[in-house]
């Protein structure tokens, strides 16, 4: 008996993990799985490419070489574009002019670079001019890296996530970075405008420069990029490069008559609204949101492989809880849910530290934690995103969650326990010996430390040296 | 403590005698005397370079255990009216024997299975592994260290092709510049161990401890990761994430000693700090903090306990440690490496020897024939005869009654009834037994539904071997004499396999006599004992195996040239991380640990009999954050209901900083309402079949005033 053929469009990281998620749900043997992708590796991690920015090998950050499909029984299809899709007909077309037919098909065709449509960006055929870059593919960095040498004047266009950590990756090649941004605070997805001075002070320090409420008009420069201008002021630049945030790749999904939005609008189980057509990832708009960023991607995919392989068939995709952190040296950003209080009854709290350059900020809503925002110093947010997860109640202290990094405030160490049989620790005993307790009965008698399996005794009498009022002299 | 050494070879053997501990692991030195003639006592045995004289709080009051008014002295046999009453040697061991002969007659022999446990020296597991597969003629023989190492022991044989728990002596400790510990609360459970690591930090060396607890091991360590309960494997494929980012791997470690790698890489790609923060509730930057140190030391531990083990993925978890270990070129160098901290006393010898359901001695495999073939032709029988795997030991706890088709148990020095997942379960089960044999020094929560108890010697009164955590096998030695009417577990096994018609392979009278078959079983075997005697151990305080030949001088340290597979290689596994077998909900919104108090030992079946420790630590108390308590309006001494899927128990509230805000953390040394594993999720690992004793979704069901009984000391 044939297995039903399963065609998985794309080849990114939602590829990827959705390989995983069918795998481990022996959806790998169940189905005939072929993936179409349009770079020539195998599928890699794409958060990761500032690796590749600055030298390492594309092979560094695949999730999954071109051995794995086969090792699997995977067709892989690298290198070509899937170009028509029939519904009816159940077959699908790619630009080499191959047919393949299928039983189910998944849309995971992620999302493109956003590109502003300015003046002197392409050449006549359409491409861009040299030394024009879009921040997306291990290709795109590549060919970054090929051209950028130090001392090299760069402007990044788009001051979001991305377009910080591309910065950031050029700073680091030595060359003289600006980040021009429309909007009037930097990650303005996730982080308010407060915040935003705190990070833009931070991005600064770091040697980048921040031009904010600009607008990119045009790219100056015959053949190859000289600079931006913004309507009247120019910038200098030999290469700028484009991270005006992403948007889904739908043109397939919209040709093939699969109803979009701004994504390929699926339902709680990533089905689309044709029969047997499903999309994940960046490409697919659920609930009237396109999510960005990988972990709602692989909620999606856990959903959608016990959807396919029928292991939950029940499994249904309600949203996701969004995270980010900046992935930039020296520059501490960690955004969760909601930035700003914009419902009546919401609580914010606002710490602001400017010596230290940290600004923190909560937003509670009916006492759970709905939202925060940290800028330089984002140690609080390992215990502040799972708060955020499980939407248990806040202490009445709204400070205590912000105390530290972790569940359990406070380092080891500082005041280590001495006698393991009792409990009894440094503190105690010090405490006990300074009003008095200045020999090991009188301590033990007071304390019972050393009454138990008496290995602490050694240190007890060091401890006694060290700290009874009569022989503190002593050495 | 400065006990004369030079004096002990002077005194009398009946006065005074070296042996060891009778609980942990770690197997302390101990010097027995009996002053005066009066009442035995114990003190550490300065001698021994394991402890080096120190005991902790259990240890030292482990006397009272001999001559303790609740031993139990004759046979009990289950009266018409249902109570146990003493009964005659010969009786009741007719009674078992014929109860085992009437049900292989009415339903086979897989009818019949047998309980070992982690306690029992190497001689008695050997012998019972034999009673069940040649006596019996039943697979399903299995025992309490599935409960305790086999998650270890699977990473173990996978990665490295061997499994002992450490792979060095524990002195190497004080020399590594970095130990990450792993779910293990040392300072509690193997309290004399703290010696090397108190001097490994005298060393300049550094300590980092992942526990969802600051417990006492985490209060002494320069980093805690306040790791969320089943998040283990995340931390560690977030670290080895981390070590690739910042270039800290040994690409030429990784080149020359292992295989597996490039999956690995791959797999870890994911595990970027957010996800992994989010996962586990470490921050970012205590992750990089853990494996900048981890790396830049010459020599650095890893080391796990049962925190990352007794979970459903329990094996992938160790892996994923090992990987790292692997990755950054830890093991096999001096004072660096992996390695487990085995529980038991004889956790690691109990795990060797044919106690477990798919395995013979010496580390051998039931299903592999020529391990088969050596085996049978020791025993002197067809390999055909020998019994195919059996039941792991929560499933062969779960098969017992006529619905499961065991039908008859007998058990040898463990208390399912408290240990076991799901406890409340296994006790139904235990009641629709048709026969329940018991083997113990105390009655406890088990033998409270057998047909009949068989009072054995305890640790003090009888020879054996033990295998101590490192791998060292150790005397334990005969110091007291038992009370009259006791008889050992070599003689149950005997006269039970002699009224079985199996008597002519079971004819030992003592552990010397039983060891010497048990050498030239495991001779050649993985874990080789072949070439250790008794008077080796003596003469070179215990002797590390493997040790194929008399004149070998045994192992203290494996890894240093090649690992135990074929190709001489480590494996790495590339193991992705899952949600526990249940994780909180809106019904159980809470997490629930287990684990101990330094005060008890397992099932408690001993400590609470000991009143030192019963004053000191006379309940289990339910630990949770004064954040959760003040939710929930608790305070101290509140009593908490907690309740799970499986069943409610009651337990008075310690408030306390030193616990995950979303965790509940109890121990698991009573019975009764006061019984954690009644709550406990019996969700099994797929390679090891561990529960999953340290992740369970729980609920504060009610919460009631404190009451005088229940307000802790």
């Amino acid at each position: 008996m044939t297995r039903p053929a399963l065609a998985i469009i794309g080849n990114g990281m939602a590829t990827a993990r959705l390989l995983d998620e069918l795998a481990a749900r022996g959806g790998l043997t169940k189905f005939a799985v072929t993936v179409f992708g349009e770079e020539p590796h195998g599928a890699y991690n794409r958060i990761l490419l500032n690796r590749v920015l600055m030298g390492g090998a594309v092979d560094e950050i695949t999730l999954k070489p071109r051995a794995w499909y086969a090792e699997r029984g995977v067709q892989f299809v690298p290198g070509v574009a899937v170009t028509r899709l029939s519904h009816a007909a159940q077959r699908l077309w790619t630009s080499d002019g191959k047919e393949f037919f299928f039983d189910t098909a998944v849309f995971a065709t992620g999302s493109t670079a956003r590109v502003p449509d300015v003046e002197g960006l392409r050449r006549p055929d359409g491409t861009m001019k040299r030394g024009a870059f879009v921040y997306r593919t291990a290709a795109d960095v590549q060919q970054m890296r090929h051209h950028a040498r130090p001392g090299m004047r760069a402007a990044v266009v788009g001051g979001g996530l991305l377009g910080l950590e591309a910065a950031k990756g050029l700073s680091d090649l030595g060359l003289s970075v600006t980040v021009v941004h429309l909007f009037d605070v930097l990650m303005n997805r996730q982080v308010d405008a407060l915040g935003g001075q705190f990070l833009r002070r931070a991005i600064e320090r770091l040697g980048i420069t921040v031009r904010t409420s600009v607008s990119t008009k045009a790219v100056l420069g015959d053949k190859r990029v000289e600079g931006l201008s913004f309507g009247g002021e120019t910038l200098p630049a030999e290469m700028v490069v484009f991270s005006s945030g992403i948007k889904p790749r739908i043109d397939l999904a919209q040709e093939s008559d699969v109803p979009c939005n701004a994504g390929i609008l699926v339902d709680d189980q990533l089905r689309t609204e044709l029969k047997r057509l499903y999309a994940v990832g960046e490409c697919a708009e659920h609930d009237r949101t396109v999510y960005g960023t990988v972990q709602p991607i692989y909620e999606q995919c856990k959903v959608l492989a016990d959807v396919l392989t029928g292991a939950d068939p029940h499994a249904a995709y309600r949203g996701s809880k969004v995270y980010t952190k900046l992935k930039v040296a020296g520059v501490e950003v960690a955004s969760m849910g909601r930035i700003d209080a914009d419902r009546t009854g919401d609580e914010c709290v606002q710490v602001i530290e400017e010596a230290r350059g940290v600004y923190r900020k909560l937003v509670v809503r009916d006492n759970r934690l709905v939202g925060a925002v940290l800028v330089g110093d984002s140690s609080a947010a390992a215990g502040l995103v799972q708060l955020f997860d499980d939407g248990s109640p806040l202490p009445p202290n709204r400070l205590d969650v912000l105390a530290s990094g972790e569940a359990i405030p406070g380092g080891g160490g500082s005041d280590p326990e001495v006698c393991n049989c009792h409990h009894v620790r440094t503190s105690a005993l010090v405490g006990a010996i300074r009003s008095g307790c200045d020999t090991l009965p009188k301590l033990s008698d007071q304390t019972r430390a050393g009454t138990g399996c008496g290995s602490c005794r050694g240190q007890l009498a060091n401890l006694i040296l060290q700290n009874a009022p009569s022989t503190t002299r002593k050495g | 403590m400065s006990a004369p050494v030079a004096s002990l070879a002077v005194l009398s053997h009946a006065a005074r005698c070296r042996t060891h501990c009778p609980y942990c692991a770690y197997q302390c030195g101990v010097v027995m005397s009996q002053p005066g003639g009066g009442a035995w006592t114990v003190a550490g045995d300065p001698q021994f370079p394991v402890n080096n004289g120190q005991l902790c709080i259990k240890g030292w009051t482990a006397a009272e255990l001999l001559g303790n008014p609740e031993r139990v002295t004759t046979p009990l046999m289950r009266t018409t009216a249902g109570k146990l009453a003493p009964a005659a040697w010969g009786e009741a061991l007719d009674f078992v024997a014929d109860g085992i002969r009437r049900i292989r007659a009415e339903h086979g022999p897989e009818a019949v299975g047998l309980f070992g446990s982690g306690a029992l020296t190497n001689e008695k597991a050997y012998l019972l592994g034999k009673f069940a597969r040649l006596a019996v003629g039943t697979p399903h023989m299995d025992y309490n260290g599935r409960f305790c190492m086999s998650s270890a022991a699977g990473a173990g044989n996978k990665a490295f092709g061997i499994d002992r728990g450490l792979p060095f002596p524990v002195s190497d400790i004080a020399d590594a510049e970095v130990i990450l510990l792993v779910g293990a609360n040392s300072a509690d459970t193997l309290p004399p161990i703290m010696q090397w690591f108190d001097r490994q930090k005298a060393n300049g060396g550094r300590l980092i401890v992942a526990d969802p607890r600051r417990s006492a091991t985490a209060r002494t360590a320069d980093l805690h990761l306040p790791v969320t309960p089943g998040s283990d494997l995340a931390l560690a494929n977030g670290l080895l994430f981390l070590a690739i980012e910042e270039r800290l791997i040994d690409e030429a470690y990784i080149a020359s000693r292992t295989v597996g790698f490039d999956a690995v890489r791959s797999a870890v790609l994911t595990y970027d700090p957010p996800r992994v923060e989010r996962i586990t509730g470490v921050r970012e930057a205590a992750l990089r903090t853990c494996v900048r140190w981890l790396a830049e030391a010459e020599g650095a531990m890893i080391l796990t306990g049962r925190g990352p083990e007794q979970q459903s993925k329990g094996v992938d978890t160790v892996l994923a440690f090992i990987n790292l270990a692997l990755a950054l070129g830890k093991v096999g160098r001096p004072a660096s490496g992996f390695g487990t901290l085995t529980g038991q006393g004889n956790g690691q010898g109990g795990r060797e020897h044919g106690q477990k359901a798919d395995q013979l001695p010496g580390y051998r495999l039931i299903e592999v024939d020529a391990h088969r073939a050596h085996v049978a032709k020791v025993w002197g029988v067809d390999p055909a005869s020998l019994p195919r795997k059996g039941k792991s030991a929560y499933e062969l706890l779960d098969s017992l009654g006529p619905d499961g088709g065991i039908r008859g148990l007998l058990v040898m020095g463990s208390n399912v009834a408290v240990a076991s997942p799901h406890a409340g379960n296994i006790i139904n089960r235990l009641k629709s037994l048709d026969l329940l044999a018991v083997c113990d020094a105390f009655l406890n929560e088990t033998s409270a539904e057998a047909d009949v108890v068989f009072p054995v010697y305890q640790w003090a009164e009888e020879e054996g071997t033990m295998t101590n955590l490192e791998g060292r096998v150790i005397r334990r030695r005969a110091a007291a004499a038992s009370p009259p009417g006791v008889r050992g577990d070599i003689d149950v096994l005997r006269e039970l396999a002699t009224r079985l018609g199996a008597g002519d392979k079971f004819a030992f009278h003592s552990a010397p006599e039983v060891f010497e078959e048990f050498r030239r079983a495991t001779a050649g075997g993985t874990a080789d004992y072949s070439g250790i005697t008794y008077d080796r151990i003596d003469r070179e305080e215990g002797v590390f195996w493997p040790c194929p030949a008399e004149d070998h001088p045994g192992t203290p340290r494996l890894f240093a040239e090649r690992f135990h597979h074929a190709d001489g290689k480590a494996k790495f596994h590339a193991v992705t991380h899952r949600p526990a077998g249940e994780e909180p909900d809106a019904d159980y919104p809470l997490y629930l640990t287990t684990g101990r108090y330094k005060e008890h030992y397992n099932s408690g079946a001993q400590t609470r009999l000991v009143s030192t420790l019963a004053a000191a630590q006379p309940r289990p108390r339910a630990q949770l954050h004064p954040h959760l308590a003040a939710r929930l309006g608790a305070e101290r001494g509140s009593v908490l209901v907690l309740e799970t899927r499986r069943g409610r128990a009651e337990f008075a509230a310690d408030v306390s900083h030193d616990v995950r805000q979303d965790t509940i953390f109890v121990p698991f040394h009573w019975g009764g309402r006061g019984a954690v594993n009644l709550l406990t999720n019996p969700a099994l690992d797929p390679t090891s079949r561990m529960p999953e004793y340290k992740v369970a979704a729980v609920r504060v069901a009610a919460v009631r005033p404190p009451t005088d009984q229940e307000v802790p000391a």
